[in-house]
């Protein structure tokens, strides 16, 4: 079958979506406002592979009467069930008020659509990402799938990304399916609208109009996406919006060069090599709450510091988080100060520095053991260079801290209660290596000594 | 009666013999006076501080509303426009720059925007955090609406009710009233779940198109960590900007400030503000801790010292008032002072006639709280004069502060370098320092005329000299003098040689050495003991006992020693331990049987036989008793000391009980 054979409307929505014919005209079998449908569609693939978009874009084109429900926006099944009654009554009457009543189950939906439906014609349910629902009953999705086997004129679409075999309990239901882009269909689909090369236009003694700049940048972006996903996107960046993201990040410091005028526009591949830089930097990939650029050079990136006692609460939870409980007695009781400096010269029983037969991973690597506060409270009394006097406000640290997610309440049964005697508790996972080293730093302490190899 | 569920209380119309004594005698009964003085004096510091505190962060507090207003008007990307707060380890700092954000923004607009604070106490899961949200949305009348509006939940929309946690009731409102935009402020952002808080911000972020959301977040460690523990989805729906506020340190010294130069009636004596300024480095850093200490202190000065009447007015004083203000230790000093000086007639006025005393005390007071204003402005001038000096660090208000209020200021290493500095200047620094103490106009008349004289003849000096672009150097100038080594009969001798000075140079080293000398004589004039001051005790409150009980409790040291010897507590003569033994805690049947088992708990190891604690609690209590009775005491002790989170039972072995706690810790 070729183009020739496909209706008007479905032409235009394929320039609208490219590499996706397949699936619309599998859509427009199952969707048509004319043939009959089946009772349940699933539409299903990978993340950003057009699903919803279409979906939706196809229903709005046939003029099927349809309801569209984002699931991700529905906090609990019931309100899932709710929200379905309100969309699909304000789709049927076009009234958003005039509707006064509960929805507090499938069933209950079942009698709802039945009356709000009846004698109303063909219509369509879109629940779009259906299995990220929150707090589903089991049988919510087989329920919503048998939907249209008890209301005529009813069709449910799923739209899923990865369906488990089976989950509908059901057999038979068209299955559509939304193959991620390969490299070229995403370079295509990116090349169609370009980025400019030059945000100002030059100045005009160049004779450098318009026209010639749509067909520049129109020649060097699909060349620049195409390095791109070679380079960074395959590996890392394989779907269509996190490629266009890097791409589009990427952009502007690419065609730097060009602006400054050290290259000309068709200058790919030298452009390329003396960019390569761009192309070798992974940081690009990551994304953060705020952009790195943004951040002026006199904001530290760090927070403020802690009170004193915290410092030392927290290196005192590090040492017993990663020492083992049996080594104490050798690392934090005064008498054994002496044996246990023998790091640099050595003593007796050093061993020659033969290696050990079994390997052991360093205990910084591992995750944190659980403590009991009064090992740590011991610990603290045996580090801190002068005596201690308890008082309340220790007790208040440690609750701030652990309100701070530095301490955290770990281990055992009953730990959420924090008054259980002997709770245990542990370093947050903010709390690593370089983090306590620089804590010990700054309050003079050789942490490397009290900590077991 | 054991087996009723009520009884109908019938009182008897007899009064209790025992009555509450309703009025006041003695000294107390000045103390509503005292009040309404504690109240006047601390409503004037408290907005003193309370301006300083606000103009802290105030550039902060602007950036904040000017990125705000900026994602109102170029509302330019699908993520939520974020601002990053790094706000420091106390949180109420930030509590108070949301509302001061609000409240500035309520105050110049129409209600165009409105500010949600969420804390992770508001709920555990992201229903309840919803619900709270929209809660607290909608209960926002923000603007001019008027009362008889429908209550804020029912919006105008009819139909079905929305259930409470359906972000659709906020899109409503939004829409109705025209919003701009909805500050979501997250106070505590580390103590929220990370999984929760990923999944909210994900879902306002679906939402974000439709209802313009702003958030804040305040953060205690830093922006790394956030990042950490969002997830990935979370992170994309946010585009942050990062924001900083002053430390701590900071706010101590804006506090500092206020106290120093706000003219209250009453000091603080240096130990207990040492205290406070210990406890604030050590343990905490929101200021607000802080403030409400100096305030308990000025609470305990005048609630519990009648004398302090006379900060108000030492006019119709008691008898008894002036009996207590003869029995303070300073007016005795200044008594025997006066014996000293000859004025028989002065003292015997004082000692029998209490109006004079008043006259006297009121007298003494103004010029002592006179002196220690002085005090203060002498401090600001040693920091102007640091901040002049080239390569001298500005103390801090607060250390200052402490060592002047002690005494220790006059004659400290601090002065004796300064004064130093001083003399060793060259020409162009002098004149900067001199402009400075002239304009800051702190010093005493004559100080502040010899100092303008002074200007006036370094600048004739200064025009009188060869070479302009040279500054005078002062003979003290160790570059002026050169070390040189002879050798005399084997002994090494050091000499040291003046460089040849010029005229201005030598007419230069004495004007600093006047100058030097005229700030001596001001700081020697200035900086006062506080306890030489007559009547020191009134307007200088330093006590360190109440503040350490009420503010460093110590309650687990407490239990330990209560259960370690009862007998300090008891006082009873049966538990009374030997004359010769020294005062361990002696094991005696008498003992609470509870005490008796904490002392056998604490010679135990970590994991106790219970059969063996009990036998040896048998062997203590003694055998005259029923076992029975025994060991009802015993399993009652047990039972305490569960209670009070000694003891655990054991997975590892049955009959065995886990030591929990250790003493002394």
């Amino acid at each position: 079958m070729g183009l020739q054979h496909l209706p008007e409307e479905l032409l235009t929505l394929l320039e609208q979506w490219p590499c996706r014919e397949q699936q619309l005209r599998q859509l427009s079998a199952v969707l048509s406002p004319k043939l009959p449908s089946p009772h349940a569609v699933v539409v299903h693939g990978p993340h950003a592979t057009g699903k919803t978009g279409i979906v939706r874009s196809h229903l709005a084109n046939s003029k099927l009467k349809h309801a569209f429900i984002d699931c991700r926006e529905c906090v609990t099944g019931r309100h899932l069930l709710e929200r379905t009654v309100a969309v699909v009554h304000n789709a049927v009457t076009g009234d958003a008020n005039s509707l006064n009543d509960r929805c507090e189950n499938v069933s209950a939906l079942v009698v709802n659509l039945q009356r709000l439906l009846d004698g109303r014609g063909k219509f369509a349910l879109v629940l779009d990402g259906v299995d990220k629902q929150r707090e589903p009953s089991p049988t919510l999705l087989p329920a919503l799938a048998r939907l249209g086997e008890v209301i005529p004129d009813l069709t449910v679409v799923l739209i899923v990304q990865y369906p488990p075999p089976r989950f509908l309990h059901q057999t038979g239901i068209p299955h559509t399916y939304f193959s991620p882009y390969t490299r070229n269909q995403s370079i295509h689909i990116l090349s169609q609208n370009a980025p400019d090369i030059f945000i100002e236009p030059p100045p005009a003694d160049l004779e450098y109009d318009e026209d010639v700049h749509q067909e520049d940048k129109a020649w060097l972006w699909p060349r620049f996406c195409a390095a791109v996903w070679d380079s960074l996107a395959q590996n890392a960046a394989r779907d269509l919006l996190a490629f266009r993201e890097v791409c589009h990040k990427l952009w502007r410091p690419f065609v730097a060069p060009i602006i400054r005028g050290d290259f000309g526009t068709r200058d790919f591949s030298r452009l390329l090599v003396a960019q390569r830089r761009l192309f070798q930097d992974e940081s690009v990939l990551l994304d953060s709450v705020v952009p790195a650029v943004a951040l002026p050079s006199n904001v530290r990136r760090e927070g403020h510091e802690l009170p004193y006692y915290a410092k030392w609460l927290l290196v005192a939870a590090y040492l017993a988080s990663f020492n083992p409980g049996k080594l104490d007695a050798l690392y934090f009781m005064k008498t054994t100060e002496r044996k246990r400096r023998k790091k640099g010269g050595g003593t007796a029983r050093s061993g020659g520095g033969r290696p050990s037969q079994n390997r052991k991973m360093p205990r910084h690597l591992m995750a944190a053991s659980a403590f009991t506060l009064d090992r740590l409270m011991s610990i603290l009394h045996a580090i801190l260079p002068h005596d201690l006097r308890t008082t309340i406000d220790m007790y208040t640290q440690i609750a701030t801290l652990t309100s701070l997610k530095l301490l955290v309440r770990g281990g055992g049964i009953g730990s959420s209660d924090p008054s259980e005697p002997g709770g245990k508790w542990r370093v947050g996972p903010a709390v690593s290596w370089d983090y306590t080293q620089a804590l010990a730093r700054s309050l003079d302490f050789t942490l490397i000594d009290y900590l077991a190899e | 009666m054991e087996y009723g569920k009520a009884y109908v209380f019938q009182p008897s119309d007899i009064r209790p013999a025992k009555r509450r004594r309703v009025d006041t005698q003695g000294l107390q009964a000045s103390w509503r006076r005292r009040r309404e003085a504690y109240t006047k004096a601390w409503q004037a510091q408290q907005r003193a501080i309370d301006e300083r505190l606000s103009s802290i962060n105030a550039a902060t507090v602007s950036e904040v509303s000017a990125f705000l207003d900026e994602a109102i008007s170029s509302p330019q990307s699908e993520r939520i426009p974020t601002g990053v707060i790094l706000a420091g380890y106390g949180v109420n700092s930030h509590s108070s720059i949301v509302s001061q954000l609000a409240r500035r923004k309520s105050a110049d607009e129409d209600g165009r925007q409105i500010y949600v604070t969420l804390t992770s106490a508001y709920g555990a899961n992201l229903k309840a955090l919803l619900k709270s949200l929209i809660q607290r949305a909608l209960r926002r009348q923000t603007g001019l609406d008027d009362d008889e509006e429908d209550p804020p939940t029912a919006t105008a929309r009819r139909g079905p009710r929305l259930l409470n946690y359906d972000l659709q009731l906020l899109h409503d409102y939004v829409r109705e009233h025209k919003l701009q935009q909805i500050v979501v402020a997250f106070e505590d952002t580390e103590a929220f779940d990370s999984d929760l808080l990923s999944e909210l911000i994900e879902m306002l972020g679906c939402w974000h198109g439709r209802i313009p959301f702003a958030f804040l977040f305040n953060i205690a460690t830093s922006i790394d960590f956030l990042q950490q523990r969002l997830a990935r989805a979370a992170i994309k729906c946010l585009d942050g900007r990062l924001f900083d506020l002053a430390p701590a340190g900071e706010a101590v010294e804006a506090v500092f400030d206020a106290l120093m130069s706000s003219g209250a009636p009453l000091w603080l004596g240096p130990s207990v503000m040492s205290i406070l300024l210990e406890r604030q480095g050590d343990y905490i850093q929101s200021i607000d801790g802080f403030v409400d200490a100096v305030r308990y202190a000025y609470m305990s000065a005048y609630y519990a010292n009648a004398s302090t009447q006379c900060l108000e007015s030492s006019e119709n004083l008691p008898d008894d008032h002036c009996e207590a203000l003869r029995n303070l230790e300073s007016f005795r000093a200044y008594a025997q002072q006066m014996l000293e000086n000859k004025e028989l007639l002065r003292l015997k006025d004082c000692l029998e006639s209490n109006q004079s005393l008043a006259a006297v005390t009121s007298l003494r007071i103004t010029e002592g709280q006179r002196k220690l204003n002085d005090m203060m402005s002498a401090l600001s001038t040693l920091r102007k004069i640091q901040e002049v000096l080239p390569n001298m660090s500005v103390s801090p208000r607060s250390s200052l502060y402490v060592q002047a209020m002690s005494g220790k200021l006059h004659g400290s290493t601090l002065l004796r370098m300064l004064l130093l500095t001083i003399r060793k200047m060259p020409s162009h620094v002098t004149v900067r320092l001199l402009e400075a103490i002239l304009a800051a106009d702190s010093l005493d008349t004559y100080a502040q005329g010899v100092c303008r004289q002074l200007l006036g003849e370094l600048n004739e000096i200064l025009g009188s000299r060869n070479d302009p672009t040279q500054p005078l150097r002062s003979e003290d100038d160790v570059q002026n003098s050169t070390l040189r080594t002879t050798v005399v009969a084997q002994k090494v001798e050091l000499s040291k040689h003046k460089a040849a000075l010029s005229d201005q140079d030598k007419a230069y080293t004495q004007v600093l050495g006047r100058l030097s000398e005229v700030l001596e004589s001001y700081f020697e004039e200035t900086l006062v003991n506080p306890k030489d001051l007559p009547f020191h005790e009134v307007f200088v409150y330093d006590l360190k006992s109440p503040h350490r009980e009420v503010f460093m409790p110590r309650p687990r040291h407490a239990i330990e020693r209560a259960l370690a010897s009862p007998h300090d507590y008891l006082d009873c003569e049966c538990c009374e331990p030997d004359r010769g033994e020294r005062d361990e805690a002696t094991l005696s049947a008498t003992q609470p049987a509870t005490a008796v088992l904490y002392q056998l708990y604490l010679e135990s190891g970590s994991l106790i036989n219970a059969s063996d604690l009990w036998q040896a609690f048998q062997a203590v209590i003694g055998d005259e008793r029923d076992e029975s009775q025994t060991m009802a005491h015993f399993q009652r002790a047990l039972a305490e000391l569960k209670y009070l989170g000694f003891v655990k039972q054991t997975r590892k072995r049955v009959d065995h009980i886990a030591k929990v706690m250790w003493r002394g810790l």
